[in-house]
């Protein structure tokens, strides 16, 4: 018979107060609980939280970052843990505050086109209620499972980005509780309690719960804008053999605001899956695909809409692109049309072959760095025997946009996953020298960030930090200063 | 016999193939519309993500083979926190898909192998397996309790072991000795007598299909009990003219079509011997216009997929050998051995039903709360989790659930109960036994 062990290291005092605050049921030290929130997809090396606790309530939110605050324990915010950059894992141990059972869609507001949510609320959840009143998110290419508020104010991307821009630009407002327990709220539901349409024109408060990885604050509830869903999609398809000629292609076309999602991709992360180790592409087969989607409300429109695109290919063909017309592979592109998606949820198109593990150098970059940035990060990826599968989209019809590359590894072997480590803060390191932005970075980023900073603002992070969890409690160790 | 039932040191690399995606914690179709719903009864109960789905329970799995995790009480209480409903297995598109129930179920037998598991409730049924070859702790004259109806309208029901048949009526002993659900083989033995089928039942010499004790980890007993009906059944085809053998319990179902199929003997003792799920059984006769019903139900009613004859079914391609992805890959599934479209078909077939369909249906079914021995070890949890399910009943305005697995009925019955509602419950059987 196995012993039976017990728990030594934990204090039970604080166990018990957590409890007392939200239930015997909604917080425990148990190690098994524990351990199935101290890793993630990403490289980033597990560390277990002490407690872990599911709050239910805005003043049971309050009421542990209070009681946080005043015992200096480190608290770290979790919702569905789906992020490839480590962001959920305790650095330092803890508290984990699971959010998810703060799950309601408060409201749908069908004719001001904004919802407000509860953290908790998955893309699933909320797809599935907005579609009954022929409204859509910008869904990401994450699991349905996943929150989507923690992917808006982490400046996550969806299907719409080409059109609205960053998921955090479409927040109208939000209610916080900060490390030490206050409540306040940003935007239009600061002036006025059931008003949630409007960041603007107050100051752009919410920047400082956006961006900071969990790290100044617990968001309660969150405004954000819906749109409606026209009903007739149209997916522009082209090829071309080099990124120098795919991302001319999307300029031009971006310059034409037409396209919810202007998207062009590396062979490797057209196949699902990725492939695992590094495999040549066929000689036959184009580096880069695209897909582009149009959504139109007549038919007329949408011919419009195919005209412009025809014209684009023209324009392009005629200033000697390799650009074609060409098939998107059918479940890839399915997986990236149809969002949310269980087949991209970070899963079967790009960790099935690798085996469990999934991280990224993911920036915002300019458009004109792209080719040389992937032309280096090519180099790096195949010498360590990993698919260069990158992305490349563009944002709001500006020039510049996502630089990303999705880099699976099996979580099994610790070696290949400090190969992909080391290959991706490499390939970090050249994109932040063509000034490109690391986001959702995990810490080994922002060491690179910090360390290349102006120190203005690594001071004014600092002193803003501090002014809003001044006992730095909040998602420690996460902002590498 | 030889078995090949792997433990959870076999089923390690599937274990690592676990990205931790979270895909597994809710039940989602892009559609369009797009649908959602909560999937994991214990996810939904407990919440921690260790509780939830796949994710969690993998990562319990994966802390006991990289040395974190050891036996508490608290953990294996949780191991044990599992209905085993496949739900998750639904959701997930990576290579250990196949085997999500199988890892759950290893982290059960090491824990009995390690003598800390089953969880003390649960170890009344292992006892009472050893003791009377049920879980319920019937004495074998019990067993045909339910037959003296018949006796008394003066049609008996065959014993096989004396009587030859070509049909064995594989009764089960939720239906035997669970007195809610003793309306299942009256049902079923009147509807075969309707139709005029030769067939007959072990009475007191059925024992326990092993599936309890499968979904325990008590791997030793259901061997036993296993090999000994395998051994039983094979004498029943060479010797007692036994063709066909019917069971209307979704755990024996499963039982007899899977777990048994991981022994070494087993094409030896089932070769020639059909195994069939009742409601499949009929369905042939209903085709062939053989069953033809003549009175009014005139009920609403909402159908309740079971996880044993639904997605427990699923036959899953894996790429064996390496040649068509890599070895071991998964690459799709077929749903067609699942009981999705047959049992509603006869429902609605049913003159005066009106048929309402829930929103959590078919392999995104929400499981009733008490399969995997939750029904014995957590009580109260299994009759709330059918609570939830019972609502969902009520929220399309019918008034009756039907089913065709008794744990279900049991337990749905009891969730009916707990949220006083007026729903009620039946199997299929009952309703084509009285359209009949």
């Amino acid at each position: 018979m196995t012993e039976m062990s017990t728990e030594s290291k934990i204090d039970s005092l604080i166990t018990k107060k957590l409890c007392k605050i939200v239930g015997e049921k909604n917080a425990t030290d148990m190690k098994h609980i524990r351990y199935a929130y101290s890793y993630d997809l990403s490289f980033v090396k597990p560390k277990l939280p002490d407690y872990v606790v599911m709050p239910t309530s805005v003043e049971q939110v309050q009421k542990i970052m209070e009681f946080a605050n005043q015992e200096k324990i480190s608290v770290t915010p979790f919702t569905a843990g789906t992020n490839i950059g480590g962001l959920c894992i305790p650095e330092n141990g803890g508290i984990l505050l699971d959010m998810k059972r703060m799950n309601n869609i408060i409201r749908i507001d069908e004719e001001s086109h904004y919802t407000i949510i509860e953290p908790g609320v998955s893309h699933a959840k909320l797809a599935s209620a907005l579609a009954k009143y022929n409204l859509r998110w910008s869904w990401p290419v994450g699991p349905p499972s996943a929150s989507v508020s923690s992917n808006a104010i982490c400046h996550g991307i969806g299907g719409l980005s080409a059109r609205y821009g960053l998921n955090s630009e479409e927040i109208t407002s939000m209610e916080v509780v900060l490390p030490t327990g206050e409540l306040v709220r940003v935007g239009s539901c600061a002036i006025q309690e059931d008003a949630w349409h409007s960041c603007l024109p107050l100051p752009r408060m919410d920047g400082l719960f956006t961006g900071w990885l969990g790290t100044t604050g617990i968001i309660t509830k969150i405004g954000l804008r819906v749109h409606p869903v026209p009903p007739i999609l149209k997916v522009f398809t082209a090829s071309t053999q080099t990124l120098g000629h795919m991302a001319s292609y999307l300029r031009t076309l971006g310059n034409y605001e037409i396209c919810d999602d202007l998207t062009g991709v590396s062979w490797w992360l057209s196949q699902v899956p990725i492939p695992y180790p590094y495999k040549p592409k066929p000689d036959d087969a184009p580096e880069w695909i695209s897909f582009a989607t149009t959504f139109s409300w007549t038919e007329k429109e949408k011919q419009a809409r195919e005209e412009i695109w025809r014209m684009v290919v023209d324009e392009e063909t005629k200033n000697g692109s390799s650009l074609k017309e060409t098939v998107y592979p059918e479940e890839a592109l399915k997986a990236r049309t149809q969002l949310p998606s269980q087949i991209v949820g970070s899963t079967k198109n790009y960790t099935k072959q690798a085996g469990a593990g999934i991280s990224w150098p993911g920036t915002f970059t300019p458009l004109n760095k792209w080719e040389p940035v992937y032309d280096e990060w090519k180099k790096i990826l195949t010498a360590r025997n990993l698919s260069p599968s990158v992305r490349v989209t563009n944002y709001r019809g500006v020039h510049y946009g996502m630089l990303r590359a999705m880099i699976p590894f099996p979580k099994k072997d610790p070696a290949s996953i400090e190969n992909a480590r080391q290959a991706i803060v490499e390939c970090l390191k050249v994109d932040l020298d063509n000034g490109g932005i690391p986001y959702k970075p995990p810490v080994d980023f922002g060491v690179e960030i910090n360390k290349r900073a102006h120190p203005g603002y690594v001071e004014l992070l600092k002193r803003t930090k501090n002014m809003l969890d001044p006992n730095n409690i909040m998602n420690t160790g996460k902002l590498a200063l | 016999m030889k078995w090949d039932i792997p433990s959870l040191e076999e089923l390690e690399d599937a274990v690592w193939k676990c990205t931790a995606c979270g895909n597994c914690k809710t039940a989602y179709d892009f559609g369009p519309p797009p649908t959602y719903g909560e999937i994991c009864p214990a996810g939904v109960e407990f919440g921690f993500d260790g509780n939830m789905a796949s994710k969690g329970k993998i990562a319990f799995a994966r802390g006991i083979l990289d040395g974190q995790l050891t036996w508490t009480q608290d953990f294996v209480d949780a191991i044990y926190k599992c209905t085993i409903c496949g739900g998750c297995q639904n959701q997930c598109e990576l290579d250990h898909k196949p085997v999500i129930p199988e890892i759950i179920e290893s982290m059960r037998r090491k824990a009995v192998k390690d003598g800390v598991g089953p969880m003390p409730t649960q170890k009344v049924i292992a006892q009472s397996m050893r003791s009377y070859n049920n879980p319920y702790q019937g004495p074998r004259r019990v067993r045909t309790d339910w037959t003296r109806p018949f006796k008394k309208a003066k049609n008996p029901i065959k014993n096989i072991m004396k009587k030859n048949a070509p049909i064995l009526f594989y009764v089960g002993c939720t239906g035997a000795f669970n007195l809610p659900v003793r309306n299942f083989p009256v049902a079923t033995a009147s509807i075969f007598q309707k139709l005029g089928l030769d067939f007959g039942i072990l009475g007191e010499n059925e024992i326990c299909c092993g599936s309890t004790a499968m979904r325990l980890g008590d791997v030793d007993e259901f061997k036993r009990v296993a090999e000994t009906n395998m051994k039983t059944f094979k004498d029943l085809k060479d010797n007692h003219g036994v063709e066909t053998i019917v069971t209307s319990c979704a755990g024996c179902y499963r039982a007899m079509k899977k777990d048994y199929s991981l022994a070494a003997e087993y094409e030896d003792c089932m070769d020639g011997l059909k195994i069939i799920h009742t409601t499949d059984f009929l369905f042939n006769y209903f085709k062939e216009g053989k069953i033809k019903f003549t009175k009014e139900v005139p009920w609403k009613v909402t159908y309740h997929d079971p996880c044993h004859t639904g997605r427990h079914l699923i036959d899953f391609d894996i790429d064996e050998d390496g040649s068509r992805q890599w070895k071991g890959s998964y690459l799709g599934k077929s749903e067609d051995n699942c009981l999705y479209d047959i049992p509603r078909e006869m429902l609605k077939a049913i003159p005066g039903i009106d048929f309402r369909e829930m929103g959590r249906i078919r392999s995104n079914s929400y499981c009733c709360g008490g399969g995997g021995g939750v029904m014995t070890g957590y009580g109260d949890w299994a009759a709330k989790n059918a609570g939830l399910r019972i609502q969902e009943g009520l929220d399309t305005g019918a008034e009756q659930m039907v089913s065709i697995c008794p744990f279900c009925h049991y337990n749905l019955n009891e969730g009916s109960k707990r949220i006083k509602s007026d729903m009620k419950v039946y199997d299929l059987v009952e309703l084509i036994d009285m359209a009949l």
